[in-house]
């Protein structure tokens, strides 16, 4: 398994790509996020205390841009592998798929984290040094984000996790679909389209359950640091459906993937 | 030359309809825009013609007025509650909110001005307090007048209204709502803070009426309490505060010839698929050597693929759009979109020809802009990326940024083009229709020379 | 247009890596000149560089006196099959075809022509994703027919062929060459250019190596070396050691013989006695004569194998 998973990691670091996407996802999830943050102010509420601004979701909001990075990424980890026919050499040095297909999400996941990491810290950074500056200080009841602050931490811990998870939905999707334009988009519509789509569903309870069970809005209540009790569903609930998203896609990409022609 | 072009553009189409994926791929785009319009059309709806058409709320400080006659009073001073506060004299068929009325009065930034009926709005003088302002009402014709020292009077405007015998009539204070637009991730609020305005009046007379029989009271429901809002005298001087506006109320602003193409957006994500794997399936396998080969004059060759796929993409776009709307006017009208509130619209009006055909043309212009940014990137991955985050990426961020910020995305990204279907002006708006095309076109035109440039150069 | 290519001190890098070198060389019409050389010696960059398709850091590569980049009807002056993978998957193979001639202009009852040419009549209205390798080249091959060039160029074009196939194609490729067309072909299967080509252009590492026909080619490979067969074996050695030549075995009841001309031997083994079964003139082929050549330009070499491995 140890060779399987350093072929893999071989692979993936030696296609220039790889780089650039993972550079793309820090800059821009660092980039929207400070965008937003610099564009917030207290001038818009009543009163700066009475802002009710969840400051560090806001600074956490590059996530929307930062994964479509990830997405590409996890996509072209699989498959490329079709689109060069590569799957063939690669299959013939390790008959054991489950193996090629777990050294995969194992390399994959693993850089993913590390860039989000990167991401993460970095908007919260950008959002400790501005917001103050736009009104939200702490004598306004806005004390400077920190990771020492217990939500704020599983906020960005969370937000680490939720890319991790998008990956390995990306991978599985990439999987089942094997090409690439195809899973792209399938996972884009998933994230992106299906909870607009979701809103003009007539019947109200099924409404009520796709906007809340869609995997990005899932994903990200673990974000969410104000007014929590409000949610549809605990924050780290919401994590737990993403992932439930993700090992569907994985678990039906595995399968797809032993059982069918290379 | 012309002829040889004329091969290339034959070749490149014939390249495009014998891959299936591909004219499917547009087929599921006109699919995806004409279902999921009319989808939202089915769940979208508006209670415009059922809300209140005009806003009726003030203080009147009044006494009945018989026949011919008039009603004079010397505006001494105006608080500045809101630019638009009124203050003044009216004549008024009776005290129910809503009922026909004349008036003339003044406002802290507007000047003075002559209203009637919901209706007529006339400019006067750019003065403000203290002013004398008088109402003469002559068989049907009452006519508004303003003065500085209550002798020499100018005449602002003259309405015919036809009111019963007995009128009320006498001075008012009304100040309109400041509106607050709130706006986050997730959704935009609207709404207003009520001001409470205030004036003083000396000299105030009713023709044939009697000096100490003034009555006064809130017309339509008053955000304030009676202790906030009422007039007092002392010494032939009203204080009089009041709330509230006297308006056709604006009946229901969405635009609804834009919201038939909702699907659009969806749509749109096909289109960049089809022209993006347009260009990149020539750069996978060596493909794009055997183009060259055959066709030396690497321009020429983008340009034809960029001419059909353009072509291609405007006609179904016009499926489209057509369906798109076609579709989703009986859904819409079946849920409230109805004249009076919002007059009944057809596939031929102008106004729904140039947002149809001009959203085919979006995205005949979106289709030759992913061609030019896949034979700039040559990968498929990168490019459908890179023109989902440019265009669905800010539709989901776009309620929760300041509006500056949204309004300058709106301006100067590609999404601008999307304005070539909107059919009305909000406060929202960011550009002009024709405009916004013309950014996605500069957008389109520059990617395009880039590519050109650069394939001439490159090795194939 | 004249059906000659004129290459004139080509020189291409990619990177740091120098894949053509100063190269010089000239394919005249009415043959078929065979381009050959090791793997990574810069064939496939000198064609891509004639078709226009890469350009050139130095020299000129000229088709019928012209730039390909000037022809206006470049495959009615050049055909080409470089790469026969490279066909989108899901086009039919007619309508590849069909693509091909819209841009040049070519009539599209050729295509059926061409179709027919090579054999794919009953295949070409299927997908080329379901095509076998050797159905690809048979397309590619049409593609190249297409516009009834003067000119033709051929990477590998048996690559993938079956030896039926094999055979067709070298009757196609001499057929085009004695039409007056000027043929080159690149391959490394030395024996299929054995019968097929009259020119060899053999480089290595980007350099010319040899510009000549294959009959002098395996003349100079071959020497003056003369295989004997007999049975006194021994005596036959020292007989003809000892009138100056240079024996070695090679097997059980064969020796070669340098120096001596073939008549010559005869004669002392006669003076001796010696019968022998077999005395002939060593012919080398082409692929020996090639390896001889290029095996200083070899860039990947693999441990030689000595050739003199005697089994005795």
């Amino acid at each position: 398994m140890r060779s399987t998973v350093y072929t893999e990691w071989t692979k993936l670091r030696t296609v220039p790509s790889s780089a650039w996407l993972l550079i793309g996802t820090v800059v821009s999830t660092v980039a929207l996020g400070s965008l937003i943050t610099a564009s917030v102010n207290t001038d818009f509420c009543p009163s700066p205390v009475e802002c009710f601004e969840d400051t560090p979701k806001l600074s956490l909001t590059g996530v929307y841009l930062g994964q479509l990075t990830v997405v590409v990424l996890a996509v072209l980890a699989m498959t490329n592998e079709y689109g060069t026919r590569m799957i063939q050499t690669t299959l013939s040095l390790a008959p054991r798929r489950y193996r090629v297909l777990s050294a995969k999400a194992i390399v994959v996941t693993a850089v993913v984290l590390v860039a989000a990491t990167v991401g993460v810290l970095g908007s919260l950074l950008v959002g400790r040094l501005i917001l103050p500056r736009n009104g939200f200080t702490p004598l306004h009841g806005y004390p400077p984000l920190s990771l020492g602050d217990g939500p704020t931490l599983r906020a960005a811990a969370g937000t680490v996790l939720y890319f991790g998870l998008i990956a390995l939905l990306s991978l599985g999707v990439g999987a089942i679909v094997r090409d690439t334009a195809g899973a792209i988009t399938t996972v884009v519509s998933l994230l992106y389209v299906l909870p607009i789509v979701a809103q003009f569903v007539p019947d109200p309870d099924v409404r009520k359950f796709l906007l809340e069970y869609a995997p990005m809005s899932a994903g990200l209540t673990i974000q969410v640091t104000v007014g929590v009790d409000l949610l549809p569903m605990r924050p780290w609930a919401g994590i737990g459906v993403l992932a439930c998203w993700a090992s569907a896609a994985m678990i039906a990409g595995f399968a797809l993937f032993r059982y069918r022609d290379a | 030359m012309s002829d040889r072009f004329g091969h290339l553009v034959r070749a490149e189409w014939t390249k495009f309809r014998s891959v299936r994926r591909w004219v499917l791929g547009l087929l599921i785009a006109i699919g995806l825009t004409v279902v999921l319009s009319t989808l939202f059309a089915s769940v979208g709806g508006t209670d415009a013609n059922s809300a209140p058409a005009v806003a009726d709320r003030f203080h009147f400080v009044h006494q009945p007025m018989t026949g011919d006659g008039s009603v004079v009073a010397r505006v001494s001073g105006q608080e500045p509650s809101h630019d638009w506060a009124k203050a003044g004299v009216m004549i008024k068929q009776s005290t129910a909110s809503g009922s026909p009325y004349a008036a003339i009065l003044v406002t802290p930034r507007n000047g003075v001005r002559f209203q009637a009926d919901f209706r007529t709005d006339i400019g006067g003088s750019g003065r403000t307090a203290p002013l004398w302002l008088k109402l003469t009402r002559s068989g049907t014709t009452i006519t508004g007048y303003e003065s500085a020292d209550g002798t020499t009077w100018t005449e602002v405007g003259s309405v015919s209204l036809s009111l019963p015998q007995t009128v009320e009539a006498g001075m008012f204070v009304a100040s309109p709502e400041i509106v607050e637009i709130q706006r986050q991730f997730g959704g935009t609020s609207i709404g207003g803070r009520p001001t409470l305005g205030r004036a003083t009046f000396d000299n105030a007379s009713v023709s044939g009426g009697e000096p100490a029989k003034w009555q006064h009271e809130d017309i339509g429901a008053s955000m304030f309490t009676s202790d906030e809002t009422g007039a007092t005298e002392s010494g032939g001087t009203f204080t009089v505060s009041g709330s509230g506006e006297i308006i056709r109320l604006q009946q229901g602003d969405d635009d609804l010839i834009f919201n038939s193409f909702t699907g659009v957006v969806f749509g749109l994500m096909a289109v960049i698929v089809v022209a993006v794997l347009f260009i990149t399936s020539e750069f996978k396998r060596g493909m794009i050597r055997t183009t060259f080969a055959a066709s030396p004059r690497r321009g020429r060759v983008l340009v034809a693929k960029a001419l059909v796929i353009g072509l291609v993409t405007f006609v179904a776009g016009l499926a489209a759009t057509a369906g798109a709307f076609l579709l989703s006017q009986p859904q819409f009208r079946a849920n409230g979109y109805r004249p009076p509130a919002y007059p009944y619209v057809h596939l031929f009006d102008g106004v729904v020809m140039r947002a149809v055909v001009g959203g085919a043309l979006f995205l005949a212009l979106l289709a030759v802009l992913s061609l030019g940014i896949g034979a700039i990137l040559r990968r498929s991955a990168g490019a459908i990326a890179l023109l989902i985050a440019i265009f669905i990426v800010p539709q989901i961020l776009f309620g929760g940024l300041p509006l500056n910020v949204a309004l300058w995305v709106g301006r100067v990204t590609p999404v601008a083009g999307l304005a070539i279907m909107q059919t009305t002006k909000r406060w929202d708006t960011a550009i002009d229709p024709w405009p916004g095309l013309g950014v996605l076109a500069g957008y389109a035109a520059l990617a395009m020379g880039v590519a050109i440039w650069q394939v001439r150069r490159r090795d194939a | 247009m004249e059906a000659t290519i004129e290459v004139n001190g080509l020189r291409k890098r990619y990177g740091r890596t120098v894949a053509v070198d100063g190269l010089s060389f000239t394919v005249q019409p009415g043959q078929v000149t065979g381009f050959v050389g090791p793997n990574g010696a810069g064939k496939s960059t000198t064609m891509r560089v004639i078709l226009g398709l890469d350009a050139p850091d130095e020299g000129t590569a000229l088709v019928g006196g012209q730039p390909y980049r000037m022809l206006r009807v470049p495959l009615c002056h050049v055909g080409a099959l470089l790469d026969a993978g490279a066909i989108h998957p899901g086009r039919r193979a007619r309508d590849h075809l069909l693509w091909m001639a819209h841009s040049n202009g070519i009539a599209t009852a050729r295509i059926n022509e061409v179709i027919e040419m090579v054999g794919l009549t009953s295949a070409a209205r299927r997908r080329a994703g379901g095509y076998s390798l050797g159905m690809r080249q048979r397309l590619g091959i049409a593609g190249a027919l297409l516009g009834d060039p003067p000119v033709l160029m051929f990477d590998e074009p048996v690559n993938g062929l079956d030896p039926e196939g094999i055979r067709w194609i070298r009757g196609l490729l001499r057929s085009l060459a004695a039409e007056g067309r000027a043929v080159l072909v690149s391959s490394h299967l030395m024996s299929e250019l054995q019968d097929t080509a009259d020119h060899l252009v053999v480089i290595g590492r980007g350099r010319l190596i040899a510009d000549t026909t294959v009959a002098a080619l395996v003349a100079a490979a071959s020497g003056d070396r003369v295989v004997l067969r007999t049975a006194h074996r021994t005596e036959a050695m020292t007989a003809l050691a000892s009138a100056g030549a240079t024996v070695a075995a090679t097997d059980r009841e064969a020796v070669t013989v340098t120096g001596l001309p073939a008549e010559r031997i005869a004669a002392v083994l006669g003076e001796r006695g010696l019968s022998f079964s077999e005395l002939a003139a060593h012919r080398a082929t082409l692929e020996e004569a090639y390896m001889e050549l290029t095996r200083d330009a070899v860039e990947f070499n693999s441990p030689t194998v000595r050739a003199e491995a005697s089994d005795e």
